[in-house]
């Protein structure tokens, strides 16, 4: 498979902190690909470096095949881009920024923005400015869509917005599934935002990358594991290195398996708890996954 | 409109929540034989899901013999049920493994959840 975006050691540095350091990523083609991590992992830096905004200090990044410092006006028309903190004619009505934005993208859908439109309820003759948050960002994820673009990069873009926002906002998103050859890349602080959306998770903490895997492989190897063991039982100071937060409550211990095979991981708690009884394991949820996940790297949120 | 009811419960993996609230539906006689089923990008959209967990929970419905797909039609709730009442069984498996795991753990005896059991059938039928 094809990888959309592909770094290799990229570095960025402010002062004395490298604000990204050698990260090595690859967002495969046609996955949405969820870029997770607390506020100041890094995450900003590392999509303002992909989308040619900042430069890095060192390493590569490869945007649909062609160097970030090299991305220009032709690559741009395959490639949304919506932040957090969007600069936009705010002086523009919403048609005169549509109108604006058009002639930028020869691949521009008409019959597509006017559906986008009427499904995000934007006022036409509203000028930008005098837009809510959420109505802001609508108008800013449609002009990124409008043109069908192969990427769509998305940093923080439920930040401020309410659940009805949200939720149209990710419908919109979806409307890109139409084409064969689409792929997003999404920051987020908060893995419930994007939980149900993503097929790929990377987790970004402190400049570095904790974890990248596809959704399905995670949800294959994590599982929460459950049993009653005997009297005076005591977590042994060393448990298995595959689980993650053991705990003991009662005559119940819990934890998090890592690597789960059905067989093995059954064995495993026996040679921990030889009179382990009602062992159960249940699959877990991305966000489940992620939770024990940052609790074992103590990302700090 | 999708043609079940879908509230996603959190901490548990969207796509069996999908694949259990659309057995339910169909067995429950809220999607009937021949209806049709919402295609994968409906799916995707209405319950703002991955595209590739909605086409997993299309293709695991087909392949259970609950759903199928009529060239040029669509995809529609398939006439043939699983052909014997064991096969049917095995559907609920999983499920029934979990209502005994946690039974046990509340040291409910077998009494109690058969007839908690009778008392969902009873409301349903």
């Amino acid at each position: 498979m094809n990888n959309v975006i592909e770094t290799q050691g990229l570095k960025r540095r402010f002062g004395k902190t490298d604000a990204v350091d050698n990260l090595t990523l690859a967002v495969p083609e046609g996955s949405i690909y969820a870029f997770l991590g607390p506020n100041g992992a890094g995450k900003t830096t590392t999509i303002k470096m992909l989308m040619n905004i900042l430069e890095p200090t060192a390493g590569v990044a490869k945007v649909l095949g062609v160097n970030s410092t090299a991305l220009g006006p032709r690559e741009f028309t395959q490639i949304g881009y919506v932040s957090e903190n969007q600069q936009m004619p705010e002086w523009m009505t919403v048609s005169q920024f549509i109108d604006y934005c058009r002639p930028m993208y020869p691949n521009w859908d008409t019959a597509f923005c006017g559906k986008l439109l009427k499904q995000f309820d934007l006022p036409l003759d509203r000028k930008l400015k005098s837009l809510s948050r959420g109505m802001k960002m609508k108008t800013a994820l449609l002009s990124s869509l409008a043109y069908r673009p192969r990427l769509l990069v998305l940093d923080e873009p439920f930040t401020g917005l309410d659940a009805l926002v949200r939720d149209e906002f990710i419908r919109g998103v979806l409307e890109l599934s139409e084409e064969g050859n689409w792929t997003v890349f999404i920051s987020s602080h908060d893995i419930d935002e994007v939980e149900r959306l993503a097929d790929w998770v990377g987790i970004l903490d402190g400049g570095r990358l904790h974890l990248a895997e596809s959704a399905v492989a995670l949800q294959a190897r994590f599982r929460s594991i459950e049993c009653v063991v005997g009297e005076a039982a005591r977590l042994p100071a060393s448990t298995p290195r595959s689980w993650l937060g053991p705990e003991m409550a009662g005559h119940c211990m819990r934890a998090v398996e890592s690597s789960y095979q059905p067989e093995a991981s059954e064995a495993l708690i026996r040679s921990v708890f030889p009179d382990a009884s009602q062992i159960s394991a249940s699959p877990m949820s991305l966000r489940d996954i992620f939770l024990a996940l940052a609790r074992t790297f103590r990302l700090n949120d | 409109m999708l043609p079940f009811r879908m509230q996603f419960k959190t901490g548990m993996p969207a796509y069996g929540q999908v694949v259990y609230a659309v057995k339910k539906a169909i067995i429950s006689g809220g999607m009937k034989p021949g209806d049709r089923f919402p295609s994968v990008r409906t799916l995707s959209q209405e319950l703002r899901i991955n595209p590739n967990t909605a086409h997993k929970v299309v293709a695991a419905l087909v392949n259970e013999g609950l759903l199928e797909v009529k060239p040029g039609i669509g995809t529609l709730v398939a006439d043939a049920q699983p052909s014997t009442r064991l096969q049917r069984g095995d559907l609920l498996n999983g499920e029934v493994e979990r209502v005994v795991v946690e039974a046990k753990k509340l040291q409910l005896e077998l009494a109690d959840v058969v007839r908690a059991i009778e008392q969902h059938w009873n409301r349903l039928s």
